[in-house]
């Protein structure tokens, strides 16, 4: 589990996905999702995932990296997940800190919507 | 024949510190009044399945209102000059809600109230325990930090989307998800800034850590919470309940932060035999 095909998959899920045309529709970003010690940087275009890379080096740009254990991540992308691990938030949020994002947290904010429905399909993998 | 709900909605008129409020509410069915307060940012149209199920509303008239600003309930008239952003408190809310019973005549009330209208419940049982006859917390506990954030309110970001989503993870992913995707609904509707105004008095205002044991427990209280709330986890209700005198603590499985519309037949299969212990008290 997260690993290139792992992430190829979730990448294909994204891309079928019908709600995320016109969800999506604005969203383009560039993030870092730190499983444990393995990381990528997943890039969105206009909804689409247009990329996925763990070549992370010095010109990798990215403007927000979330990074949890991935023992937390595995809850998550579990079909029913358990309690405090069914959302980023819950797992990101103060009180629990179960994952961190650094960088420009605005830039989640706009694109909640359209992000947290791409995560939601981690459970179609 | 036509398949029509036993709600009816109405405005009243409410006095309180020199202004009038036309507030909006909807009722169902006929005996002790039981008021329930929606969430923070939202509206009644919350608690439409408590209205309707018949198991409730036989022995109780179930009202629910629109806060001020929120739902059908407009905003007092000179809302557009304020100097400052909206921050709701627990002096107007406990307020409000009890102008709005006096308004309508209610007597010995039970109030239920979910997230913030849980919390309000605290202060309610420290300032009003004379005029009611029972409250039931839901998703209550003494202090809930981290939720005041200036996301829910910025001109960069869509306000609806923004506030309905982040609340979505707060839903159990056992509950139904017509009745999760209709509260993102409720929530997507909201004023500019009311979440956010809400969530002062939810994040900042209300803080009872040190205060719950000094209430008398003349008004017994029943705390429901969802296993999937992650803003009022368990163990912050049980700490809330611990302190409490007179109260209860019911732990509900496979249910979050919204039970009343997240998963209207789980919360209300809990709810039924508090309400039976609070007909009891009569």
């Amino acid at each position: 589990m997260f690993d290139m095909s792992w992430m190829k998959r979730w990448q294909d899920a994204v891309n079928a996905n019908g709600p995320m045309n016109w969800i999506g529709k604005h969203f383009t970003a560039d993030f870092l999702l730190g499983f444990g010690d393995k990381n990528f940087v997943v890039s969105f275009n206009k909804g689409k995932l247009v990329n996925v890379t763990d070549q992370i080096g010095p010109e990798t740009c990215y403007q927000l990296a979330i990074r949890g254990p991935a023992e937390s991540w595995k809850k998550f992308v579990q079909k029913v997940p358990p309690p405090m691990y069914n959302d980023l938030w819950a797992m990101a949020h103060p009180l629990h800190g179960r994952v961190t994002m650094e960088g420009d947290q605005k830039v989640l904010w706009q694109n909640m919507r359209a992000f947290f429905w791409a995560l939601d399909r981690m459970r179609e993998v | 024949m036509a398949n029509i709900e036993p709600i009816t909605g109405r405005y009243v008129w409410v006095p309180y510190e020199g202004t009038e409020y036309r507030i909006y509410f909807e009722e169902a069915g006929q005996g002790i009044p039981l008021v329930c307060l929606h969430t923070a940012g939202t509206d009644g149209r919350e608690w439409r399945h408590q209205l309707c199920d018949p198991k409730i509303n036989k022995n109780f008239r179930v009202i629910a209102l629109d806060l001020p600003r929120h739902g059908k309930s407009i905003p007092p008239y000179d809302w557009y000059k304020e100097a400052e952003e909206y921050k709701l408190t627990s002096t107007f809310y406990a307020g409000i809600v009890m102008a709005f019973c006096k308004a309508l005549g209610l007597e010995k009330t039970v109030i239920m109230g979910s997230s913030m209208g849980g919390n309000i419940c605290l202060h309610l049982a420290e300032r009003y325990e004379n005029d009611l006859l029972a409250l039931i917390p839901v998703e209550a506990c003494e202090w809930s930090p981290g939720w005041h954030l200036d996301w829910l309110s910025h001109a960069h970001i869509h306000g609806g989307e923004v506030c309905a989503t982040s609340v979505f993870g707060l839903m159990a992913p056992q509950s139904p998800d017509k009745y999760r995707w209709e509260t993102w609904w409720y929530y997507s509707q909201g004023g500019p800034g009311i979440f956010k105004g809400d969530l002062y008095f939810y994040s900042f205002n209300h803080d009872f850590r040190g205060k719950t044991q000094k209430l008398s427990g003349k008004v017994p209280m029943y705390y429901m919470t969802g296993v999937y709330d992650f803003a009022c986890t368990p163990e912050m209700t049980e700490e809330a309940a611990r302190n409490t005198k007179n109260a209860e603590c019911i732990i509900m499985e496979e249910i979050g932060h919204f039970p009343m519309s997240e998963n209207p037949e789980v919360f209300n299969r809990y709810l039924y035999p508090v309400l039976d212990k609070i007909l009891a008290l009569k």
